[in-house]
């Protein structure tokens, strides 16, 4: 699916992302987890690589493969590496009261894995993995 | 998202209803804590059992209105927290910050106990 970079539109990628997860099979509460870390990482490119810009596009597409489900967001802002954010050490943190950089925090505790690819054309993928412990394969 | 206010009191309750997810909501959440706070109310029971779903945000409001409270002076607890809010904030460690209860009323008396 494609959305314009707007919080708005987020409803519509939770629901996405939340039929797709329930039908590979995920529980109730990994569905939620993954819509989570989807949430967070749309949130993080409007803010971050679109700067708030409404006009421009966010893709989102899933790739499965026996036990491993696949979002594939893609974007054209300012590329932003994920990992190059220092994961805080939470109990720490959280006494100072901070409030910044929960989002990543999230994305990374809700998946088992999260890439980011630099394409040609100015191209950002981000990749957030999770894998189905429990599949019965067909 | 609904903010009811209720004072109990020395204590206001705040009952969200609706998604805590980002702007306007979360402006609207801080704007009532320092509205509360300015007016000399420094004690607050924030009452989820309406939110279904919050996001980094949303949390992140949570913990700007708990610093707001705890530097004039007071407390912000929270009570009926969902499952699913509360599975995300046994993630994020935020269960070691936040004090929360099961209903309004035993958030209000433990400002009675613990004030």
């Amino acid at each position: 699916m494609k959305i314009h970079s707007q919080t708005e539109k987020l409803e519509f990628v939770r629901t996405f992302i939340s039929e797709a997860a329930q039908q590979f099979g995920f529980d109730e509460d990994s569905v939620q987890n993954i819509v989570l870390a989807v949430d967070e990482a749309c949130t993080n490119i409007i803010k971050h690589s679109y700067e708030y810009a409404s006009n421009k596009d966010i893709d989102i597409r899933i790739m499965t493969d026996d036990h491993r489900f696949e979002i594939i967001i893609t974007h054209q802002g300012k590329p932003f590496d994920p990992k190059s954010v220092e994961i805080p050490d939470m109990p720490a943190y959280l006494a100072s009261y901070r409030k910044g950089g929960l989002g990543m925090y999230i994305m990374r505790a809700m998946m088992d894995e999260i890439e980011y690819k630099k394409l040609p054309n100015n191209i950002t993928e981000v990749h957030l993995i999770k894998y189905l412990r429990n599949k019965i394969s067909r | 998202m609904q903010i009811k206010e209720k004072m109990e009191n020395d204590v206001a309750v705040l009952t969200l209803k609706g998604d805590l997810l980002g702007e306007p909501d979360t402006s609207k959440v801080k704007d009532k804590i320092h509205s509360l706070v300015g007016d000399d109310v420094k004690k607050v029971v924030i009452d989820l059992g309406g939110v279904n779903y919050l996001n980094s945000s949303g949390l992140g409001t949570l913990i700007a209105a708990l610093t707001t409270t705890r530097n004039a002076g007071g407390d912000l607890r929270l009570a009926r927290v969902g499952d699913k809010v509360k599975n995300l904030f046994v993630i994020t460690q935020l269960v070691k910050v936040f004090d929360t209860y099961e209903t309004v009323e035993r958030a209000l008396s433990s400002f009675k106990t613990k004030p």
